[in-house]
């Protein structure tokens, strides 16, 4: 901004400034920036895939099964485990149950990897009657308090998380899984192992 | 049907707004007066448009019209008639069309207002800029936020219904509509704005006719954020009222410039400066407007509101960037040569206190929009996600809301030009001595904490100030003094006051727990005693509740619930509410028995004062109305300020109605 | 009341009342206190904006039963928060932290009220210093019949 123009005193017509020029064009480059960083934002909801816990050791895990039998992470070891956190009123974990069938079923001749689900903010008989309906032998512990859900950082079902063989998580799912992704996660993971 | 008769009405209004604006431009370039009277004509194209579309969704909401998408997603046969009503804008595209309805409104009034001015070009660029916002609206659902989209294949026989939360209480048939016509209502003055930039007609004339559209949009959009809070702690169940969610600071944001605006504006009219300041607020405030429609439409923040999955982000943020750059570039070209003269002698002076105000309102806006959008701009700089919350806010903001107390208190005593001290001393001291004396009243009483004693006195001190110039203004002119702007925005003050003092108060003094209570047992907590009576299983034609019986202080029995709707997913607490003048007792049913007769958990919510955040909003809705109020008609102070030299006709004088 | 006595007189009640109010809230915080005021800066993990002191959703629930957990085996607010941001990640926390890029969030506002009110002194400055001679008059007698009009 020149002062120049301010110390000719004229009476009638006030000395010209740009200081309003100035100030829009300053806005103008800063909005430009700004519309520029909204426009390639991703949606909230795609954002959250990230987790503190990849690369780390996967919390502890263990709980009691709907059949009540004693259910831990640690004893899978040597697999891996596809933690999934579910509810019976969480329609995207309907949706997604069927490939978690698919992808245990496809692993169970070989036993290189399982699934293992929580619950998240649901009652036992509900979830009992959820797998009836739709299928699934796989274990499945109830988790009182929330507790294994705030270890692992769940925001809301469905999340899943991938455990490796030797209990490291790899990788975090936020929303539906499908057996082919999970597959493919697998397999890339024994490539990276071997 | 309906999705035929709805889609010809948006379309209607689509082709109404574009042949309108592109008339009314022919007009204005050619100076072509018929041109300029027809073009205003397709305004009721376009408000036939609306009301078309919005009858013919109304209608398949009512009729239960399951072929149509948006029916199918929102409506349902069990649905009581209230929310079916309600469900037009219970989700995003039934949303924008009462966006439309209203904005059409506001438009209708505009050109019938302006009807013996229609051929002045600034009244043609104003219209036209409406006509080019409605475009953009009626494009809106023309496109990707069609509410008439039609299903294929089966048509479902029954429907969800709106989602939970929007239909259990009968707020959600009032606040929405109220903070539309808030929102939408800062249109017409941002097109004032547009239109006295390209005219380079900026004389005080124009003020004046705009002025009392903001202050009605503004009272609006007030009503509306009040009613949005009531909304809030009557249906969340959590006992407060203000999350600082990003939908409420969209809301919020605009009124700060609003606010900023109809202060600042006296000092132009009465001293002829900061022309260009006022239109920037104005501008300022439609374009935070669309971009609070971005941040909460788009999905980009997460928000308790985010209407989820929706593809009109890019559409909006296209317009907003439109908006702004319009608003940058008119003030970049015009700016310089409407700078108007004049100079404020002295910064204690009532001028002085608006500037100061501005600055408050300016930098409150600042924080409230950098916090709401700081997630988004920190993941851009660097990867980080961060959330910015309540804590951030309430802290940032604190110290302005405080000093913006203090200088309610001051600057309605504060004459204009100069202040001495004495006169100063004169006119504050019984304000100040009663706000001291309350203070010391609540501290014998046991209150403690610096912060809510330093509110509470401010908004004495501020409150002391305000009837003291109501009194004076009564004693001269009797009951016709407590019309008017000035004084009818003292009430304003007592209205905001009374806000913030119950804000302080709730959020410093307030107590919460949760009690397992067996039937028959009683809970105590700050004074107030709570007996669990039992529960009930409550079906209504839409839902099923578990309702608990709980008596308040051996008196009314009051009924939280646990509602589970049909088609939702997880069940929703309904609190209950006793409210007193002195402190509300909020009664949440957080655990249902596991069996009848069992036990079940109760949570309490001890609050002082909140009533007086609605009898507070009450105020300002009243004090908004006599500011409004036509008085004595004053003519357009155009004179008073220097001439403008640029290639204009001259102001009309006297103000044509 | 014209003069400044009974001003300082009431200017002292006040400072005394208010350092009398501002006290008694001191003292170490009890358990519960802690737990309330490390949760009301946690995010409730399911909710979208609330604290997790304040909402009752059972993720909130469980984020305070953990406080409480750790604030009973003796561990310190910072270790609690930092156990939190382990699992969930940096979101987690409403209050953005004050080192970094976020604390720019920070110190945005207050630069730009210093800036803004260094540019109102500059501007007072120049006003003073170059009063407005052309329509100074004018002006005035304009605004007094104003200020006539409105008080007939």
């Amino acid at each position: 901004m020149s002062e120049s123009a301010s110390d000719v005193d004229v009476v009638v017509s006030a000395p010209r400034r740009h200081t309003a020029r100035w100030a829009a064009i300053t806005l103008g480059v800063v909005l430009l920036l700004f519309v520029a960083v909204l426009a390639t934002r991703k949606s909230a909801a795609d954002k959250q895939a990230e987790s503190p816990l990849l690369g780390k050791p996967a919390p502890s895990l263990t709980g009691t099964g709907l059949d009540g039998s004693q259910v831990s992470l640690a004893a899978m070891h040597g697999k891996w485990v596809v933690v999934n956190f579910m509810a019976s009123w969480c329609v995207p974990c309907r949706d997604e149950h069927p490939e978690l069938v698919k992808f245990s079923q496809r692993h169970e001749a070989a036993g290189d990897a399982a699934v293992l689900g929580v619950i998240f903010d649901d009652t036992e008989p509900n979830v009992r009657r959820f797998f009836d309906q739709l299928g699934g032998s796989w274990p499945v512990v109830s988790d009182p308090g929330g507790r294994t859900a705030l270890d692992f950082g769940v925001r809301g079902p469905p999340e899943s998380f991938l455990v490796d063989p030797n209990g490291f998580v790899v990788w975090k799912g936020i929303g539906q899984v499908d057996a082919n992704g999970l597959d493919k996660l697998v397999t890339q993971g024994k490539a990276r192992g071997a | 049907m309906s999705a035929i008769l709805g889609t010809a009405g948006v379309w209607l209004g689509l082709m109404g707004a574009l042949i309108g604006a592109v008339t009314l431009g022919l007009g204005l370039r050619r100076r072509d007066d018929s041109l300029l009277l027809a073009g205003r004509k397709y305004t009721w194209v376009i408000v036939a448009g609306a009301v078309l579309g919005v009858v013919a969704m109304e209608s398949a909401l009512l009729r239960h019209d399951f072929s149509l998408k948006y029916v199918a997603e929102n409506g349902s046969r069990q649905t009581p008639l209230l929310f079916t009503i309600t469900g037009m804008w219970s989700a995003l595209e039934g949303s924008i069309l009462l966006w439309a309805l209203v904005l059409s409104g506001y438009l209708a009034v505009m050109v019938r207002h302006f009807r013996k001015r229609a051929t002045d070009p600034l009244v043609g660029w104003a219209t036209l800029t409406v006509f080019v916002v409605a475009a953009f609206f009626f494009a809106l659902m023309a496109g990707p936020a069609n509410p008439f989209r039609v299903i294929h294949g089966a048509i479902p026989t029954n429907g969800p219904g709106p989602n939970p939360l929007l239909q259990n209480h009968p707020l959600v048939a009032f606040h929405p509509p109220m903070l539309y016509l808030g929102y939408v209502g800062f249109t017409i003055p941002f097109a004032f704005a547009v239109a006295a930039l390209v005219t380079g007609r900026l004389g005080e004339g124009w003020l004046v006719e705009t002025r009392r559209w903001t202050l009605f949009a503004w009272g609006f959009l007030t009503i509306g954020i009040i009613l949005g809070a009531w909304w809030s702690y009557e249906v969340l169940g959590w006992g407060g009222y203000w999350a600082w969610d990003p939908v409420e600071n969209a809301s919020f944001i605009p009124w700060l410039t609003a606010t900023a605006y109809l202060h600042s504006v006296m000092v132009q009219e009465r001293r002829g400066m900061l022309r260009i300041w006022n239109l920037s607020l104005l501008l300022a405030t439609f374009s935070l407007t669309i971009l609070g429609t971005f941040l909460t439409r788009s999905g980009v923040l997460d928000s308790v509101h985010s209407f989820t999955e929706s593809p009109i982000g890019p559409w909006i943020l296209t317009f907003f960037g439109l908006v702004v750059f319009t608003a940058v570039g008119l003030i970049a070209w015009r700016g310089d040569r409407l700078r108007s003269p004049g100079s404020i002698d002295s910064p204690v002076s009532r001028e002085g206190a608006f500037l100061a105000n501005n600055l408050l309102f300016a930098a409150f806006c600042f924080v409230v929009l950098l916090g709401t959008v700081f997630p988004l701009l920190a993941e851009a700089v660097n990867g980080d996600r961060l959330s910015v919350g309540g804590p951030y806010f309430n802290r940032m903001t604190t110290p302005i809301v405080i000093a913006l107390l203090f200088l309610m208190a001051i600057a309605p005593v504060l004459p204009w030009r100069k202040a001495s001290e004495e006169v100063l001393r004169k006119r504050l001291f019984w304000p100040a001595a009663t706000a001291t004396l309350v203070v010391v009243l609540c501290v014998a009483t046991g209150l403690r904490g610096l912060s809510p004693l330093v509110v509470f006195w401010l908004g004495t001190f501020a409150a002391g100030s305000a009837v003291r110039q109501l009194v004076l203004s009564a004693r001269r002119q009797g009951w016709r003094g407590l019309m008017g702007r000035a004084n009818g925005g003292m009430i304003v003050h007592i209205g905001v006051v009374l806000i913030a003092v119950a804000f302080a108060a709730s959020h410093a003094y307030g107590h919460s727990r949760e009690f397992r209570l067996s039937p028959g047992q009683s809970a105590h907590l700050s004074g107030h005693t709570v007996t669990y009576l039992g529960s009930d299983t409550v079906k209504a034609s839409n839902k099923t509740s578990v309702q608990a019986r709980v008596r308040v202080d051996g008196g009314k029995v009051y009924g939280p619930a646990i509602q589970q709707f049909p088609f939702a997913t997880q069940a929703i607490g309904s609190p209950s509410v006793k409210s007193g003048l002195h402190d509300d007792v909020y009664i949440t049913l957080a655990a249902a028995p596991d069996q009848t007769g069992g036990s079940a958990v109760i949570g309490v919510i001890v609050q002082p004062l909140i009533i007086w955040l609605w009898i507070g909003g009450a105020v300002i809705a009243l004090g908004t109305v006599l500011a409004a109020w036509p008085g004595r008609r004053r003519r357009p102070t155009a004179p008073v300020s220097a001439p403008v030299e640029v290639e204009t006709k001259p102001e009309p004088v006297g103000a044509p109605l | 009341m014209k003069g400044r006595l009974p001003w300082l007189v009431m200017g002292a009640v006040l400072v005394v009342a208010l350092v009398i109010g501002a006290q008694g809230r001191s003292g170490p915080m009890t358990e519960a206190q802690r737990v309330k005021h490390i949760a009301s800066e946690i995010r409730c993990p399911t909710c979208r904006n609330q604290s997790a002191a304040e909402s009752d959703a059972a993720a909130a629930k469980a984020v305070r039963d953990e406080i409480d957990r750790r604030v009973r085996a003796g561990q310190s607010d910072g270790e609690i928060v930092a156990f939190m941001v382990s699992r969930y990640g940096s979101d987690i926390l409403l209050k953005p932290p004050s080192s970094g890029v976020a604390s720019l969030v920070w110190a945005l506002p207050v630069v730009a009220v210093v800036v803004a009110l260094a540019g109102l002194a500059v501007a007072f400055r120049r006003w003073r210093a170059r009063p407005n001679v052309e329509v100074s008059a004018e002006d005035r007698a304009l605004v007094e019949r104003e200020l006539e009009r409105e008080r007939a």
